[in-house]
């Protein structure tokens, strides 16, 4: 079953096509990945989704909802969650706190949303830092922390942009393992990742390649990474009949 | 608000409504009002300029509405205290329309922006003479049959108190965390499903309202006010460095700040004269930079040292230096 689709979604910067004609949908508890290179437009996707910025042309279906024209708030509370590739954490705030924030989109009292936050916190084993404010995190916490403040929020489908990227392999294939589990509670999510492909081949469903705003592959992470257009995406055309 | 707050806070409050028994000096009650009032004033900005982050220099606005709302609609036959809430709406109005334009921008956008209304107010006020009485001023009635100075401070001290009991309680709920969340970082804040234009209008509205019951009660008090005094930038520069001074976004900051910069104002004035503004600023400028984050606030972090906070207890939020801010945002899109 189709939770978002895409349909032929362009936006254009100035002179730059950020993403161009991009078609795709994601189905109901599929963890998908979107790989492309250092500004091949994915996190300009993810805020077309999330309706920090809206396309010049096509739309946006969410559970069969035109979401084309909607605020980032109103994109929350229809479900879609998301964490930032430039972790932007509520420095003031406790990691409690922070995650409570994402909590209150579903409840008013503080009490529930405390109960919320330290479950969430305990599924991503961060209960020892519960009382810390998240000025003094490093990133590897900080990272959890964006997740976590998104899932409190109870989507149906979560937008990770660059959520491994900068971590240890080790911290990133245990945060990887986590994320894994999303499906069992109902949780669909898009993956946004640069390079950090053992993450991908290890979680993903489902893989779309795009390349300068252009969609270019989709399918199975192993067939996907074999495609010789993928290749030259990330290598340069001399490399394209060589493989990764 | 942990327990022992609390009961310090009850205790202040309680002890102040009892100072006019002891004291029965004009002049000593009127210093004191003025410190409730600006304590009042400080809690109302707080809600905006700490809480929520976003720093209006255009308080006087809603001050002088307050004080004009009481003068002119009980000129037209309106009893004074009806004209003092009615006022208040008027000032909600302001807020309104201000907020809705000034709140499309950010940082020091908005705070040129809430001067520039706040100016617009004044200046409306100066020309016409008309309505207003133009430079000349206005005639105020008096809220109290007893024209006594004690009725003015025991209502600074009851507006202080609930302004005092309103920021407790929003501190401690979803708004007050929706808020502070616009303060930390106003995407994060719509990531999660965060209205932050209407949170953020609200808390100007709720702002407006106490702000401007206060500059009614400073009207009626002086009985005659002019557009220089109660709308002028000193006025709206004032009423945001009680709170900043005393620590921006906590609970106890702007009554610490208007009982230590109100105090210090009127000591200074009765020992340098003349050169009272200058021993003001620099006292200002040295908890500026020796205390950003205002005097509850230093002490609050510095208690967090010793010992684990627990949840809800909000340290004081520390602002980000301009080089600090440069390096965060060095490689956002």
């Amino acid at each position: 079953m189709v939770l978002l689709e895409a349909k032929h979604v362009s936006k254009r910067f100035g002179g730059l096509k950020a993403v161009n004609d991009v078609s795709f949908a994601v189905s109901r508890g599929e963890i998908t990945f979107i790989v492309g290179p250092n500004g091949a437009g994915k996190t300009t996707l993810f805020n077309l989704i999330t309706g920090v910025v809206h396309p010049d042309s096509g739309s946006i279906y969410f559970q069969d909802q035109d979401i084309t024209k909607l605020a980032p708030d109103q994109a929350a509370k229809l479900g879609i969650g998301r964490t930032f590739q430039i972790v932007k954490p509520l420095r003031n705030l406790t990691v409690l706190e922070n995650v409570m924030l994402g909590a209150f989109l579903r409840t008013s009292k503080p009490a529930q949303a405390e109960e919320e936050a330290r479950g969430i916190l305990t599924f991503l084993q961060m209960e020892k830092f519960l009382h810390l404010p998240a000025r003094g995190m490093g990133l590897p916490m900080l990272k959890r922390l964006e997740i976590a403040r998104a899932l409190a929020t109870q989507p149906k489908l979560i937008l990770l942009d660059e959520v491994v990227a900068g971590l240890p392999t080790v911290e990133a294939i245990k945060l990887a393992m986590l994320l894994k589990r999303l499906p069992e509670w109902g949780i669909s999510a898009i993956g946004g990742i640069e390079h950090v492909m053992q993450v991908v081949m290890k979680i993903a469903d489902r893989v779309i390649v795009i390349d300068r705003g252009v969609l270019i592959a989709e399918g199975k992470p192993q067939e996907v990474v074999d495609r010789p257009e993928v290749i030259e995406a990330y290598l340069g055309p001399k490399y394209k009949e060589i493989g990764l | 608000m942990s327990h022992r707050q609390f009961i310090a806070a009850a205790g202040f409050f309680l002890l102040s409504f009892a100072v006019p028994l002891v004291v029965h000096s004009d002049y000593t009650l009127q210093i004191l009002f003025r410190v409730f009032l600006f304590a009042a004033l400080g809690l109302a900005w707080n809600l905006v300029g700490g809480y929520a982050g976003q720093l209006s220099l255009g308080h006087a606005a809603y001050f002088g509405v307050g004080a004009y709302g009481l003068a002119l609609l009980s000129k037209v036959g309106i009893p004074p205290w009806l004209s003092l809430f009615l006022g208040v709406g008027l000032a909600v109005i302001s807020a309104a329309i201000i907020g809705l334009v000034s709140f499309r921008l950010r940082g020091p956008y908005f705070a040129l922006c809430t001067i520039a209304f706040a100016e617009v107010v004044r200046l409306v006020a100066k020309n016409l003479p008309d309505v207003t009485g133009g430079d000349v001023g206005t005639q105020v009635p008096l809220l109290f049959t007893e024209s006594s100075i004690k009725s003015f401070y025991i209502s600074g001290v009851l507006l202080t108190g609930l302004a005092f009991v309103l920021t407790a309680w929003i501190e401690r709920s979803k708004f007050g965390y929706y808020l502070m969340a616009i303060r930390e970082d106003e995407d994060t804040a719509m990531s999660v499903g965060v209205n932050t234009s209407r949170v953020k209008l609200w808390s100007l509205l709720i702002s407006a309202a106490l702000t401007a019951i206060g500059g009614a009660l400073y009207a009626s008090l002086f009985l005659f006010i002019v557009p220089d005094q109660v709308m002028s930038l000193d006025m709206s520069v004032e009423i945001a460095i009680v709170p900043m001074l005393g620590g921006a976004g906590t609970l106890f900051g702007p009554v610490i700040g208007s009982i230590v910069l109100e105090t210090a104002a009127e000591i200074f004035k009765n020992i340098f004269q003349e050169a009272h503004l200058l021993i003001y600023g620099v006292l200002v400028v040295m908890v500026v930079i020796f205390l950003p984050e205002g005097i509850a606030g230093t002490i609050a972090n510095k208690l967090r040292l010793f010992k684990k906070a627990p949840a809800g207890s909000l340290a004081a939020p520390v602002p980000v230096r301009p080089e600090e801010e440069a390096e965060r945002t060095a490689f956002r899109k």
